[in-house]
């Protein structure tokens, strides 16, 4: 598609504004209301879970109890009551579901308003969809054919139940139940997510993909993900979340983890698209998301892409340890933030293993009253020889009255490493502008249009079937900050 | 205003540095930079005052003792001593201690052209305050003494007046057994311009903050900095330029050699308030370890609330270009000489802004001394 056919669908779909906002009325079970030992007992005891688990989360709930909210970030809300939320919501129908056939047709009408191809007919070649409805998987798609090449896609309770041995041996490995206030708070509650197994030497036959949707009003959503490559793997996955329009904010505590062994590969790419907000800034979802990714092995790689339109606060800081020698760790980034929306986002790389080297490119964009921030961080630990690094961050302003800034830590303590940074603030250019004014292009269209160059060299890193709707979603966001 | 606005300061000086006691590396811009584990609030209230000496006073330029007695400070003594730049816990707790120092103005449309020079020694806390007024200009080469006992703390005013212009030189040797901390203010009216560079040859822990406002159009803030660093010496650059008016522009460049154990530091924050169009910033850091177990720790921060500005950082550390050090050595240059010869030559562009010519040798000798000692263990 050309560029200029592009930007005509991203003008078009500018009217939508969030299309994902609906709520579907869909009789739900909720854990009682508050946070307590009763309600973590509860989840374990829905997802019928082993002794363990609820060992392990009782542990997390007790330090977590403890803990303080972190403050660090450049951000502003409401304090948060903790014991004034849902902490498990589930569509009463979908418990027991064995095939797509038995799931509420409610449901699914609700995911192909979204767009997501659950039932198989529809499916576009190769994308198999593990799909998360508040606190539970309602469905995976593809297992069977997944399941011929040996790799495990699943919710993560029906691992806990299943693969049980692996769960335990890679769950919190890589962010331990104590690491912050949110992962820890995560760890305790978490009611469903996604679990990946890539056997060894293989590589998985199809892209795949989690679609988070939170629809009860008053419910946080605490989904994990897990996902392990074995050695020689390769395994691409995708993410995809919305919400519907509310007043209320909105709690998301997720964490990821992802475990590559020796020579595995892991992309994993998220397309976030939270509900942000209104235009005054009411209501929204806040995002406080732990990933990371241990690259264990000898010459693994683990790359992040992601495009962060959504939520009414974004706090995620996907990172790579680069542990194994000759590893390799990406971090790609689009955060847009626009009205009253707050982005405090970024990576931290973290090179232990000899010959080690990661690449971060960040692109933020903030316009209206929005606070876009980049916060990273590259350390250099003195057994990582021949370490290499390279930065780039840009910043892109839309309008006087939004901010954009950027927080980088280098810290180096081996001398045969190198460590690159640049960054750069700037508005679009009066000349762009006019150029694409002087041919006809609404300015609209041309905000669109130089925002999209702009971001390029990440939205080229997305598989196909995300960099599209990421090329719209970023007209999308923008919308109405011009003018 | 009389004097005891001066002393309602200190008193509120002392407030604040009790309340919010040593700073850390729990706090974020301590990080790099653990005072409290080395030093206590009590050390810090009992190490006395640091001595000054100003070798001699320029025409035009006027001189207060603040030793003297506050009722003798003239107006505007009174007007700025402890009002300029932010209030951080240590700059507070050199004027809750410090009972002297030193403040010097520069009337009106007064050019000064050599060097004034200031020296600085001895243990404890001491406070400088320096005000140029409109249209007048200043060179001050600040240099201080290695002898700085356990802590020298040190608080800095400087207050320029519209079209005023001051070159400032610190040079602070090594001082491997003392904990030195500065801590800069400065205001620029309309058209002023700060000019500094900063040497450091490291210290046990050695930090020089600054906090520079450009409050009106163009005003300008150039700030450089050379650190060589051997042994355990540790260094901390921290410097937060806020661009309070459109028009204004600053620009860093800071370059630094880690040798042995040493630990080089570079936090600079650069903010552009709501409504600073047309500012123009960039900054500059880079680290050469040369020591296996040496570490650098760059920060460079940009904090932007206006869009039609111009701001760009870059950050990079590593070891000298092999290719280069390849070229000398094959025209003969023994492989020690060679890298002294790189090393100079990264470190020449930051040298190169101190415009007076004695100034620059100076901290030559002082950079060429230091990097026998950083480099001693050249692998």
């Amino acid at each position: 598609m050309s560029a200029a056919a592009d930007t005509k669908d991203q003008v078009a779909a500018l009217g939508e504004k969030y299309k994902y906002g609906f709520v579907t009325d869909i009789e739900m079970e909720r854990a009682p209301k508050g946070l307590t030992e009763e309600v973590v007992r509860f989840i374990s005891a829905k997802k019928g879970e082993p002794d363990w688990m609820l060992d392990w989360r009782f542990a997390a709930y007790r330090r977590w109890r403890e803990m303080t909210e972190p403050t660090w970030g450049r951000l502003h809300y409401p304090k948060i009551d903790y014991d004034d939320a849902y902490y498990y919501a589930a569509p009463k129908s979908a418990e027991k579901a064995k095939s797509l056939d038995e799931i509420d047709p409610k449901l699914l009408e609700t995911y192909s308003k979204l767009g997501i191809p659950l039932s198989e007919q529809k499916l576009l070649a190769g994308v198999a969809v593990d799909a998360v409805f508040d606190s539970v998987s309602v469905a995976t798609t593809f297992k069977e054919k997944l399941n011929e090449a040996g790799v495990i896609f699943c919710p993560i309770s029906e691992a806990i139940r299943d693969h049980s041995d692996m769960v335990r041996k890679y769950l919190g490995s890589v962010v331990p139940v104590s690491d912050n206030f949110f992962a820890t708070l995560n760890s305790a509650v978490f009611s469903d997510g996604t679990f990946v197994y890539v056997p060894k030497g293989v590589r998985c036959p199809m892209e795949l993909s989690t679609y988070f949707r939170i629809n009860a009003s008053n419910t946080g959503q605490f989904e994990r993900t897990l996902i392990i490559a074995d050695e020689g793997s390769y395994v691409s996955y995708l993410e995809g979340c919305t919400a519907p329009m509310r007043d209320e904010n909105q709690l998301h505590a997720a964490v990821v983890e992802l475990v590559a062994l020796e020579g595995a590969e892991i992309k994993y790419s998220t397309v976030q698209n939270w509900y942000p907000g209104d235009e005054n800034g009411k209501g929204g979802i806040y995002n406080f998301v732990t990933k990371r990714g241990d690259c264990r092995g000898a010459r693994s790689k683990i790359s992040w892409t992601q495009v962060e339109t959504g939520s009414a606060i974004t706090w995620k800081y996907p990172s790579c340890i680069l542990r194994g020698d000759d590893t390799v760790g990406e971090f790609y980034s689009i955060a847009i933030a626009n009205h009253y929306q707050q982005a405090d986002t970024g990576t931290k790389m973290i090179h232990l293993g000899k010959n080690t080297r990661s690449r971060i490119v960040s692109k933020g964009i903030s316009a209206g009253k929005a606070q876009n921030t980049y916060r990273g961080l590259v350390s250099v630990h003195p057994k990582a020889v021949n370490a290499r690094n390279h930065t780039r961050c840009d910043s892109l302003l839309i309008g006087g009255k939004c901010g954009a800034h950027t927080v980088p830590y280098v810290e180096s303590r081996n001398p045969t490493a190198r460590v690159e940074h640049e960054a750069t603030t700037s508005k679009i250019a009066d000349d762009q502008l006019f150029y694409c004014l002087q041919r006809g292009i609404s300015a609209e269209e041309a905000v669109a249009l130089i925002v999209n160059g702009f971001c390029k060299e990440v939205l080229q890193q997305l598989p196909m079937e995300f960099a599209v709707e990421a090329q719209k979603l970023v007209g999308i966001s923008l919308e109405g900050s011009v003018g | 205003m009389n004097a005891a606005a001066i002393e309602t300061r200190r008193s509120e000086a002392l407030d604040n540095f009790h309340t919010r006691g040593m700073p850390h590396r729990r706090f974020e811009h301590w990080r790099y930079s653990d005072l409290r584990a080395i030093l206590d609030a009590g050390q810090v209230a009992q190490s006395g005052t640091a001595k000054w000496q100003v070798e001699s006073v320029p025409d035009g330029v006027e001189l207060f003792d603040l030793a003297a007695p506050a009722e003798q400070a003239p107006e505007w003594v009174v007007r700025y001593l402890g009002t300029v730049g932010n209030r951080p816990t240590m700059k507070e707790a050199s004027l809750a201690f410090a009972d002297g120092g030193v403040a010097l103005r520069v009337t009106r449309g007064r050019k000064s052209a050599a060097p004034m020079r200031l020296q600085i020694s001895s243990t404890g806390n001491v406070r400088l305050l320096l005000v140029l007024e409109d249209d007048a200009s200043l060179t001050l080469m600040e240099t201080h003494a290695s002898d700085a006992g356990l802590l020298r703390n040190v608080g800095v005013e400087i207050v320029l007046g519209s079209g005023a212009s001051l070159s400032h030189v610190r040079l602070a040797p090594s001082a491997p057994k003392s904990i030195t901390v500065e801590h800069i203010g400065v205001t620029e009216a309309r058209g002023a311009c700060y000019r500094a560079h900063f040497a450091n040859f490291g210290s046990r822990l050695s930090r020089t903050e600054l906090h520079i406002l450009l409050q009106d159009v163009g005003a300008e803030a150039h700030l450089s900095g050379v650190m060589v660093l051997g042994g355990e010496g540790h260094a901390d650059v921290t410097s937060h330029i806020e661009h309070v008016s459109g028009g204004t522009r600053s620009t860093q460049l800071f370059k630094k050699v880690a040798g042995g154990k040493s630990r080089a530091v570079y936090q600079g924050k650069i903010t552009v308030r709501e409504g600073a169009n047309g500012s123009d910033s960039w900054q500059t850091a880079k680290a050469l370890l040369v020591g296996d177990r040496a570490e650098a720790d760059l920060k460079p921060e940009l904090i932007i609330f206006a869009d039609d500005v111009k701001c760009a950082h870059g950050a990079a550390v590593g070891d000298l270009d092999p290719e280069s050090l390849f070229y000398l050595r094959s025209r003969g240059i023994p492989e020690r000489e060679a890298r002294r010869l790189l090393v100079r030559a990264f470190l020449e562009e930051a040298v190169e802004p101190i415009e007076d010519g004695g100034l620059r040798a100076a901290v030559w000798r002082e950079v060429e001394e230091a990097l026998s000692r950083a480099m001693v263990i050249v692998r």
